[in-house]
């Protein structure tokens, strides 16, 4: 076990410190601030037209959709880009074969380097969320209430563990290809897979299958539009944003939290987000162990 | 003397079926302590699928072979807790410090606190970069990435160290250097070395005991002045004699002597090939026909002669 915090305390200082980590963590946050800032201005443009409705909204009102909308397109960025070198990096670079020369065992190695990507993951998910409260609060005025804090304290995690999905991904991807660059260029191409192509896919198929019966000057046919819905997120539950949007809507959304409506208790939310946090954690826990039993096979030459 | 490596049959095939390409083939070697020994051969002769193998690092097809007497599938852990390993084409973490690369693989040999300060400065010393344990990796030259790969194979102060073309890519100075440090662990701590390299000239005259591989076999094998001498007998002895005067005429006077097999003359020198050590011969005939010998000199085979001959004689 020492073997592991060993290289995991290697691994993550060498990760928090690169330009690559600052960089993200630089995107990850105007990424965040960005929309919220628009948001607010939005709301406060439509304000004199709506005179009953409060304002601010809530925080998470304004901020749910957006925000777990947000993080499932980048959240995968992060992970690609810490993961993506793992083992090829050091492959490449040639460090793998100083570490493999000591007496460690290989599992010790990718349990490390694991561990280093969990913390260094938190802690740019943590310092964004903070600096994105901070923003919201002393810039625009918007203060989280306890609950809303709450929620967004249970949400966090569960951004690590889709950021640990996908770093978990890059991973494999670079125990098996022989170079970064191409596990880079197989990383991108499956989150843009996951992010935009099965979305389309599944929209297409579903308009094809159960189009929404809509006639002009009436209400779209509710049942109608139940059906494609479900079509479009069957096919979509095969990606993990998909999973993640879900806990995201179940955790932050405004009928889950807006003040205005009867809000859901954090533990029904929690419970309705069970399933797909459960996919999530079976899909890191698959890639991880690919990725681990790909590289104890793998010969050192 | 006890060995430190003992194979039997060791056997490595990559890949199956057609695609399948045997990089060593059934090999035996055994290596003494305290030795110098050099597995010598061309690239992709099997010199470092064979060290990888020794290491547990690649797992074999067929054979056994142990370190230590640990067996190099079951125990690998053990073999790399003894074994100071510089692989061929490695690298360091070019971030962090000379010291901060060592403290790491001190580390990863739960070495730690006093013992590990210790034994990195050590092993900075004994490689003459102590000076330089601050200096980012990024920052060095080949040659003195080279020397620190030799600390981290001996900061576990290892009994056995295998190095994996330590000299490839290094500089004439840097060589040398490489070769007088590796002289001084084997002749002061008593440290056991493996050397693979194709550069036979380079590291060859180091080694006391050689292997020389080809196509994943070993062609020659065992102590280098019993190859030498062996190779002398079969191939004769080469004599270089420059004399002052017409090296011709004296050539000719030369010829018929007893032992003599052949004669070549160019501007200055006379090469003679003979079946013994005529040497004594020659210089008591100059001193007979007046003729001054400026210098006379023995021609032994070296690794590449030993080499190339084994070569063709299997082709």
């Amino acid at each position: 076990m020492a073997g592991v915090f060993t290289v995991a305390s290697r691994e993550f200082s060498d990760m928090v410190r690169s330009k690559r980590f600052i960089i993200l963590i630089i995107v990850f946050g105007l990424v965040m601030i960005i929309p919220m800032v628009t948001l607010y201005i939005q709301v406060i443009r439509m304000m004199p037209d709506m005179p009953g409705v409060p304002m601010p909204l809530g925080f998470l009102g304004m901020m749910g959709y957006m925000l777990s909308g947000t993080l499932s397109t980048f959240a995968p960025v992060m992970g690609l880009a810490l993961g993506c070198d793992t083992i090829s990096g050091e492959r490449e670079k040639g460090t793998l074969k100083i570490v493999l020369a000591q007496p460690v065992f290989r599992d010790t190695v990718i349990n490390g380097k694991f561990l280093a990507a969990t913390s260094a993951v938190s802690l740019a998910v943590l310092i964004t969320s903070l600096v994105t409260v901070g923003v919201s609060t002393m810039v625009m005025g918007v203060t989280p209430t306890a609950g809303e804090a709450l929620r967004m304290a249970l949400f966090l995690p569960f951004a690590v563990l889709f950021t640990m999905t996908y770093y978990g991904i890059a991973a494999f991807l670079s125990t098996i290809m022989k170079k970064t660059s191409q596990s880079v260029i197989l990383g991108v191409t499956m989150w843009a897979v996951f992010s935009f192509v099965i979305p389309v896919i599944a929209s297409l198929v579903a308009l094809a299958i159960a189009p929404p019966r809509f006639t002009p000057g009436e209400p779209i046919d509710v049942e109608s539009m139940r059906g494609y819905t479900t079509i479009v997120e069957a096919i979509s539950s095969i990606t993990p944003n998909y999973h993640f949007s879900k806990i995201g809507q179940h955790l932050l959304s405004p009928s889950a939290a807006a003040p205005t409506q009867e809000e859901t208790p954090i533990t029904s939310s929690l419970m309705h987000a069970g399933p797909n946090a459960l996919v999530l954690v079976i899909v890191t826990a698959l890639v991880f162990i690919a990725s681990y039993i790909a590289f104890t096979r793998q010969e050192v030459r | 003397m006890e060995n430190v490596i003992e194979t039997s049959e060791l056997t490595k095939v990559y890949g199956s079926g057609r695609e399948a390409v045997t990089a060593v083939d059934r090999v035996d070697l055994k290596i003494g302590t305290g030795t110098i020994s050099g597995i010598l051969g061309p690239n992709g002769a099997g010199k470092t699928t064979l060290i990888m193998m020794l290491t547990g690092l690649i797992i074999p097809s067929g054979g056994s072979a142990n370190v230590f007497g640990y067996d190099i599938v079951k125990d690998s852990l053990q073999i790399r807790r003894k074994v100071g390993l510089l692989p061929e084409g490695f690298g360091f973490y070019s971030s962090l410090t000379a010291e901060q690369n060592l403290n790491y693989v001190a580390a990863l040999n739960e070495i730690l606190g006093a013992e590990r300060d210790k034994r990195v400065g050590e092993a900075l010393e004994v490689v003459a970069l102590e000076e330089f344990k601050d200096r980012k990796v990024g920052a060095f030259s080949r040659g003195m990435t080279q020397r620190l790969g030799i600390a981290q194979a001996l900061i576990k102060d290892p009994e056995l160290l295998m190095l994996d073309e330590p000299t490839a890519g290094v500089d004439p100075e840097g060589s040398r250097k490489f070769k007088d440090l590796v002289s001084r662990l084997n002749s002061e701590r008593g440290k056991t070395v493996l050397i693979c390299t194709h550069l036979l000239h380079e590291v060859g005259p180091l080694c006391t005991h050689v292997a020389i591989m080809n196509r994943g076999r070993f062609i020659v094998q065992g102590r280098v002045d019993e190859i030498v001498r062996r190779m002398m007998d079969e191939e004769g002895y080469r004599i270089i004699v420059e004399v002052k005067g017409d090296p011709e005429a004296f050539a000719k006077e030369l010829e018929g002597s007893p032992g003599m097999i052949s004669l070549e003359v160019d501007e200055r020198n006379i090469s003679v090939r003979a079946s013994s050590d005529i040497r004594a011969d020659i210089v008591k005939a100059a001193s007979m026909k007046d003729y001054e010998i400026l210098s006379i000199r023995r021609l032994e085979p070296s690794l590449e002669d030993m080499f190339m001959k084994e070569l063709s004689r299997r082709r």
